[in-house]
């Protein structure tokens, strides 16, 4: 477990959860995050996964402003905290955002019930690196997933 | 005897307990004195009806009954401080006076009267009359503080209930000693001179209070530095047990040296006494089911006769009549409080261990006729009075309003449920509310943790104030945090009909600092927090405490 004041991107960013998203639409590219998820790690139920990334969007949108989304649940049986980022090039209109902005970065964070304090500050820590322009711009130029990954954890 | 008893005295003993535990909590449920249900399972198991309790099993725990007697008496003893003394020793005066000597005259004069009708020879009538007149005035202290303990009273009527039951078996003594030394001059035969009766009466009360004196000095100075609870408890015991032996010994009064004892113990050592009385009353309710379930197996309802029936119902009418107004009146004369006057008649009728003990004494010292009459009267009136006598006290301790008074914190608990102590006024958290929204709220109230609900109020989860302290650590999330987030599964939680013993368990298996509580269908009806659970019935204690302060 990360101690407090020791967390950092590249602890949790597995470079086999990147991907450049294929779909134009919001529930579209969720499917084919949570499904990367899915293959990837061991999630005891990918139904419960999908329906608490959907109940979530539905209490509120996740897309932050800036072009970036950042759904997010906390389910039972995960152990540790895992990541999921896609780069949309040609962004999604339909994430319902507070600026309006089509979203290009999505990041898909999965922790467990009981990692409330993680699950917060890697939160706080993505929201942080992402506000930067510069970054933004270069994860949305990267050409492949190996980029996305060497980028984020500049 | 209809079976012959084959049983030993352990699995006597046994199933006595456990019979009359079953017993009680069935009459519970009807709302009738715990003390009825004893009595009434040990006529039955006794001579009168069944015989599994035979007299020689009885004459085996004649010790048993006068250990219990001694720490009723020391209990009581115990109640009366200082400050009871004197703020109600002339009322106690009064009362005792007025009730005992009213009683002693209605049930000679009544006796006397009707007895003249059924029998020709009138010094046997008036040594009836004037025999069951003197034990008519004791009343029962066992019987008497058992239903006081089992309803938890406090208050004035109790306080005053205490002295009296306490008091009266001593004017009781007196009344039959001077009784005694008449019946003798009537009869004829052997008439002790008044001054050697007057001698025996002061010896009998002088040696009491003596005794109770010395083993409440010995006790207090045992036990005052004292502070393991089972050492207390062990000296306690065998002090008591001691003043019951020397009593016996140089043939005094043992409820009143008991008695005496527990009141110098609880003026001596005041602080400390708590500890001794408290520890010495949780022997209690196992000696009384013993105690109660003996005393109905000795009562034999045989050999009734007419003549007898009427006696016994006369010396019913004028003993209640004259404990009644005796104590009415008495009430009125030191001004006691309007509870007293009005319900204290009520609380007098039982008699039982003294009565008894006196009518054996009167049969020993006048056999034949009288001695058997007696005997017969008391044991049939002791079986009327101890099923109406508590039932009357439970009547009168309602009526005043003090029952349940008498309670600690662990009995506040023990009655509550979930839904008396919880706190239905936190505020609900909507699972869609961001944590702007949550820190308006939580600056607003003074909860540690708050229930997260969807729309139909079926609980979710749980926000404390460590996920909000970890939430302002951290920057750029309050607009899209929401309670939904943010907050924690629920381990746990309470129906609201689940009793606050269950809740304090769950809480502590779990380590849990709350319980919500839920209806059926899951929606949020209240919420328990472990420190919130503890002011609350503070204050209800403080509550009832103020409350019976107010009575008096």
């Amino acid at each position: 477990m990360i101690k407090e004041g020791e967390l950092e991107l590249k602890d949790y960013i597995d470079e086999e959860l990147i991907s450049l998203l294929k779909g134009k639409k919001k529930e579209k590219i969720l499917l084919e995050l949570i499904d990367s998820i899915c293959k990837n790690k061991e999630i005891p139920d990918h139904k419960e996964l999908k329906d608490a990334i959907f109940y979530r969007e539905k209490l509120m949108s996740t897309g932050i402003g800036l072009g970036i989304a950042v759904p997010h649940v906390r389910i039972k049986g995960i152990k540790d905290l895992i990541v999921a980022v896609g780069i949309s090039k040609q962004g999604i209109t339909d994430y319902e955002t507070i600026d309006g902005v089509p979203v290009k970065i999505v990041v898909m964070i999965v922790a467990g019930e009981k990692q409330h304090k993680l699950y917060i500050k890697f939160l706080s820590l993505i929201v942080s690196k992402l506000k930067d322009r510069e970054i933004r711009e270069q994860l949305i130029e990267a050409k492949n997933e190996k980029d996305i990954y060497r980028i984020l954890n500049s | 005897m209809v079976f012959e008893s084959k049983l030993n005295i352990l699995i006597l003993i046994g199933l006595t307990i456990l019979l009359g535990t079953t017993g009680s909590r069935l009459f519970k449920k009807f709302k009738i004195p715990q003390v009825i249900a004893f009595i009434i399972i040990g006529f039955f198991l006794g001579d009168s009806v069944l015989g599994i309790i035979n007299k020689q099993m009885l004459s085996s725990f004649s010790f048993f009954n006068i250990f219990v007697l001694g720490i009723t008496g020391f209990l009581i003893g115990g109640e009366l401080k200082k400050e009871i003394f004197e703020k109600y020793g002339k009322q106690f005066i009064n009362i005792l006076l007025s009730e005992g000597l009213l009683a002693f005259v209605l049930v000679t004069v009544l006796v006397v009267l009707l007895g003249n009708l059924f029998f020709d020879n009138t010094s046997f009538v008036w040594a009836l009359g004037l025999l069951l007149g003197s034990i008519a005035a004791a009343t029962a202290p066992a019987a008497t503080t058992d239903v006081l303990w089992e309803y938890k009273t406090r208050g004035p009527l109790t306080t005053t209930v205490l002295g009296i039951v306490g008091l009266d078996d001593g004017l009781g003594l007196v009344l039959f000693a001077i009784a005694s030394s008449i019946t003798f001059a009537i009869v004829g035969t052997n008439a002790p001179a008044i001054s050697s009766v007057f001698l025996h009466i002061f010896y009998e009360i002088g040696g009491s209070v003596g005794i109770g004196i010395l083993g409440g000095l010995t006790l207090s100075l045992i036990v005052r530095k004292m502070s393991d609870k089972y050492g207390i408890i062990t000296f306690s015991l065998g002090t008591i047990v001691l003043i019951l032996g020397f009593s016996k010994l140089i043939e005094c009064d043992v409820l009143l040296s008991a008695m005496t004892a527990g009141v110098f113990v609880t003026n001596y050592i005041p602080r400390k006494s708590e500890e001794v009385f408290e520890l010495t009353n949780e022997l209690m309710p196992t000696l009384y089911i013993l105690f109660f379930t003996f005393f109905g197996a000795q009562l034999n309802l045989k050999n009734l006769t007419l003549p007898i029936i009427m006696i016994a119902i006369v010396y019913l009418i004028g003993r209640t009549a004259g404990k009644g107004l005796g104590a009415n009146l008495g009430a009125r004369i030191s001004k006691a409080p309007k509870t007293v006057r009005k319900y204290l008649p009520w609380c007098l009728f039982s008699q039982a261990g003294v009565a008894i003990g006196l009518s054996i004494l009167a049969s020993q010292r006048f056999p034949g006729e009288i001695g058997n009459s007696i005997v017969i009267i008391i044991t049939t009136t002791t079986f009327v009075v101890q099923i109406v006598g508590p039932l009357a006290m439970r009547i009168a301790i309602t009526g005043a309003g003090e029952a349940g008074l008498n309670i600690t914190e662990d009995d506040i608990i023990r009655e509550s449920k979930a839904k008396d102590i919880m706190d239905t006024t936190i505020p609900l958290i909507y699972e869609d509310m961001s944590l702007t929204q949550i820190l308006k709220i939580f600056s607003e109230t003074d909860n540690l943790f708050y229930p997260v609900a969807d729309k139909s109020k079926k609980l979710l989860g749980v926000i404390t104030v460590d996920h909000i302290k970890n939430s302002l650590m951290t920057r750029g999330l309050d607009t899209f945090l929401l309670a939904y987030d943010l907050m924690e599964p629920v381990i746990a939680k309470a129906s609201p009909d689940l009793p606050m013993v269950e809740v304090q368990e769950i809480l502590s298996r779990y380590n849990l600092e709350y319980l919500p509580v839920v209806s059926a269908k899951d929606e949020v009806l209240g919420f328990l927090e472990r420190k919130q659970i503890s002011r609350k019935i503070s204050t209800k204690l403080i509550e009832i405490q103020k409350h019976a302060e107010a009575l008096s």
